[in-house]
């Protein structure tokens, strides 16, 4: 057994408290702490060496529906009292329990747990422990935080729904897009018309599978050019056709969705007319990420395509060349070419970082593809 | 010919491929359009150039075109929301501002603007802050196709 100091029972310790000297400094202090202490309204424990609780607040008797008096007369560690029992029924070992730890490794621990109402219902918490030293710091109990975290844990849910169900609408919706297509121009419209078709329409759904993968808030830059120019390269025997170079950052939704059209456009012409249409064309991908005198991110990418049929400006310019010149730079207030060089179409753009609440913390090392 | 021909038409539309779709309708009726696809220029545009008419997105990512509204209804022209909420989407100052549902319709874009073009409630003047541009479409009528003819 220890020989340290324990807390006084709280039966005694709050039988002195009334006819503590009046008006004395003590007394005074004593007033201050129980008004903070009994009007807080996260549930506050103090335990003794041996896990006992010694004094619980207000919010804590509300939480756990017991009182301290039934919790003191009980005379066995808290954890038997509220944490008895996991959810799946098993019995909760006191020695298995991350809040009791607090005490014996002598450190702040935070987590989550669930308890037992007096009622028998569980609930979930999140708690905050710490140890309490004496004079000469030594440890001489726990002091427990807990708050009651159901309608946290529910609206967590709640959201993890709606994401899923939004998931499942566009993806949808896209599918449906596509089906009164096909079935409005069954036999009326080129086949190959309809091949550019259902190209951009799964462009647009990959877009968003990017975007799904983060919760809506945001998209991998990285990730947006590998699911872009994986229809193409997923076909691809040879991996040395595409090379792809730079920084992986965050996008800001609009910014993936739009550029991922963008490289949609510039693969499939690619593949019908330039590098990618003969087995010697090369595509090169090359991007930075980096600051404008003002302090702003750009995103500056090149795409240069090598080893292909000699080029020549179009006589027509299309949606690709619609999206990209003139769409994409009115967007995102940036910046766009596309230059048919003979020796392979060249296409530049530039786009100012729409600021992330968390840009920055997110951004990691580029993989090269080389 | 419609009376849409030759119209300097606004269009506030913050989607890329949404806006090729609204400026070619536009476009097929016979106007002149100027594209703005954030606010920045929207408003840039509503102050300093003279359009008959106007097509705003409401959303526009994080902002809104409301400020867009309250320059064209100070010069007194004419516009209409597109959103796919419906008025419902609005806030309640531009309730009474004709609502084109999205996904944008040609029929629905051509019979909206042609009213905004033709509607006597609109003032001739430029109305104060805040007023409304057309008072007699809002709620009073389903918006089909099959009302007026445009072309």
């Amino acid at each position: 057994m220890p020989t340290r100091q324990s807390f006084k029972s709280s039966a005694s310790a709050s039988a002195t408290l009334p006819t503590l000297r009046r008006g004395s400094e003590l007394f005074e202090t004593e007033r201050r702490l129980n008004a903070v202490l009994n009007n807080a309204s996260v549930a506050i424990f103090l335990m003794d060496d041996r896990q006992h609780c010694v004094y619980m607040n207000r919010a804590a008797e509300l939480l756990t529906g017991f009182g301290l008096d039934e919790v003191v007369a009980r005379d066995c560690p808290l954890h038997d009292i509220v944490h008895h029992t996991y959810p799946d029924g098993r019995p909760f070992p006191l020695a298995d329990c991350a809040i009791d730890r607090a005490f014996p490794e002598n450190n702040q621990e935070k987590g989550e747990e669930v308890f037992v109402h007096k009622d028998g219902r569980f609930y979930p918490v999140g708690f905050t422990a710490s140890p309490i030293r004496d004079d000469t710091t030594k440890i001489i109990g726990t002091i427990i935080e807990v708050r009651d975290i159901s309608e946290e844990k529910a609206a967590a849910e709640r959201q993890r729904l709606l994401t899923n169900e939004l998931n499942h609408r566009v993806k949808n919706t896209l599918a449906t897009v596509q089906s009164i297509a096909a079935q409005t121009f069954r036999g009326q419209t080129d086949p190959a018309v309809r091949q550019v078709f259902d190209a951009r329409i799964a462009a647009l759904s990959n877009a968003h599978n990017v975007l799904t993968d983060a919760n809506w808030e945001s998209a991998g830059l990285r990730s947006v050019i590998d699911r872009a120019l994986a229809p193409h390269a997923l076909a691809e025997p040879d991996a040395e056709r595409f090379r792809l170079t730079g920084p992986d950052t965050r996008l800001h939704p609009k910014v993936a969705v739009t550029l991922s059209m963008a490289l949609h456009e510039l693969m499939t012409n690619a593949s019908k007319y330039g590098a990618l249409s003969v087995p010697t064309g090369r595509v090169t991908l090359t991007w930075t990420v980096a600051h404008d005198d003002s302090g702003a991110e750009h995103l500056g990418l090149i795409w240069t395509e090598s080893g292909g049929p000699s080029v020549s400006e179009p006589t027509r310019k299309g949606f690709g060349s619609r999206l990209i010149e003139r769409q994409l730079p009115m967007e995102f207030d940036g910046s766009a070419t596309i230059t048919y060089a003979p020796t392979g179409v060249v296409c530049q753009i530039d786009i100012p970082l729409t600021a992330l609440g968390w840009h920055g913390q997110d951004v990691v090392a580029g993989r090269s593809a080389e | 010919m419609s009376v849409l021909e030759g119209c300097r038409v606004l269009l506030v539309e913050d989607e890329s491929l949404v806006a090729m779709l609204a400026e070619d309708m536009l476009l097929d009726l016979g106007c002149e359009v100027v594209v703005a696809m954030r606010l920045d220029k929207a408003l840039a545009y509503a102050r300093t150039v003279m359009f008959d008419l106007a097509v705003l997105d409401v959303n526009l990512g994080a902002t809104s075109s409301y400020p867009v509204a309250d320059l064209l209804s100070t010069r007194g022209i004419p516009f209409l929301f597109a959103t796919g909420y419906g008025t419902a989407g609005l806030e309640a100052d531009y309730r009474g501002v004709p609502v084109m549902q999205k996904p944008y319709q040609r029929g629905q874009m051509a019979e909206l603007l042609c009213h905004l073009l033709t509607c006597t409630t609109i003032p001739d003047k430029p109305a104060a802050a805040g007023a409304l541009p057309c008072l007699c479409l809002t709620g009073l009528k389903p918006v089909g196709p099959a009302q007026f003819r445009a072309d």
